[in-house]
């Protein structure tokens, strides 16, 4: 597994993700519409790596634990209760970005 | 980078076929963003009539953490690379999200600023990643840059001279 190409197959067919705080996995398997579970490490961490997943975590989008509560939160956990992450929108960008060159 | 390449493809996903040419500046080191790259030019020659891109490469300015006093000699470095580069292509436009590479193109469009060679528009866009803080090349280039977008309302808060705009990748 260490070194695979892309996960994303592997990402469709799972039915839950536990993954580390990096930013892409987590964003990923959101976007696919997979339940997620963040496993927090503090001390490797960069704290802004955090940061996403707090907020994801606050939005109800994903659970947070750390290795130690891991166990617990995988039996105590109800997916039923996340939310579905909406996508991100760049043609909105993509509207700022014409206004602000002058494109019609 | 990695991420950063995701992102700003995305961002690049909707932009119509006025912005002609596209010129990817990459660091030296990096081998898995030009294969993003040409996929992503490759599937856009699908539907928006074939136009042009390059990508160019320059020495990274930064390695993840690096101390600041040794970025400023590496950046330096780069600016080696990236001044002579973008003097050449004299970009309308540059939009960036935030690896170190960026910070030694943007530092010379405002150089071709000053010397009135150039006037280009720079567009940054900091990464979804940031929720509360900004990372380094925000911090130096919030005040240098002329628009400055970013993708959670803290920091819009925080900093408000950016654009929000909402979540954008």
């Amino acid at each position: 597994f260490r070194f695979k190409d892309s996960l994303a197959e592997d990402l469709r067919r799972a039915d839950l993700v536990i993954s580390h705080a990096g930013a892409g996995s987590c964003l990923e398997t959101l976007e696919e519409g997979k339940p997620l579970i963040v496993v927090i490490n503090e001390k490797l961490m960069n704290n802004h790596q955090l940061e996403l997943a707090k907020q994801l975590q606050r939005d109800g989008h994903v659970l947070c634990c750390n290795c130690s509560t891991l166990v617990e939160t995988l039996k105590s956990m109800d997916l039923s209760t996340l939310k579905p992450f909406p996508r991100g929108q760049p043609e909105k960008f993509a509207l700022f970005l014409d206004e602000v060159i002058g494109f019609q | 980078t990695g991420g950063h390449t995701t992102e700003i493809l995305r961002l690049l996903s909707c932009l119509s076929e006025s912005y002609s040419p596209r010129h990817y500046i990459l660091a030296d080191s990096d081998k898995m963003s030009e294969v993003k790259i040409r996929s992503f030019e490759e599937k856009r020659s699908e539907t928006l009539s074939s136009s042009q891109f390059t990508l160019h490469r320059i020495p990274r300015s930064r390695e993840v953490r690096q101390s600041w006093t040794s970025s400023v000699v590496t950046t330096l470095y780069s600016m080696l690379y990236s001044f002579p580069l973008t003097y050449k292509l004299k970009p309308d436009l540059i939009l960036c999200n935030g690896p170190g590479t960026c910070v030694p193109v943007c530092i010379s469009a405002l150089l071709l600023r000053l010397l009135g060679i150039k006037r280009t528009i720079i567009v940054y866009v900091e990464s979804i990643c940031r929720v509360e803080t900004l990372s380094l090349s925000g911090k130096i280039l919030y005040y240098f840059s002329d628009y400055f977008i970013v993708q959670w309302p803290d920091l819009k808060e925080k900093y408000p001279k950016s654009v929000y705009l909402g979540r954008i990748v």
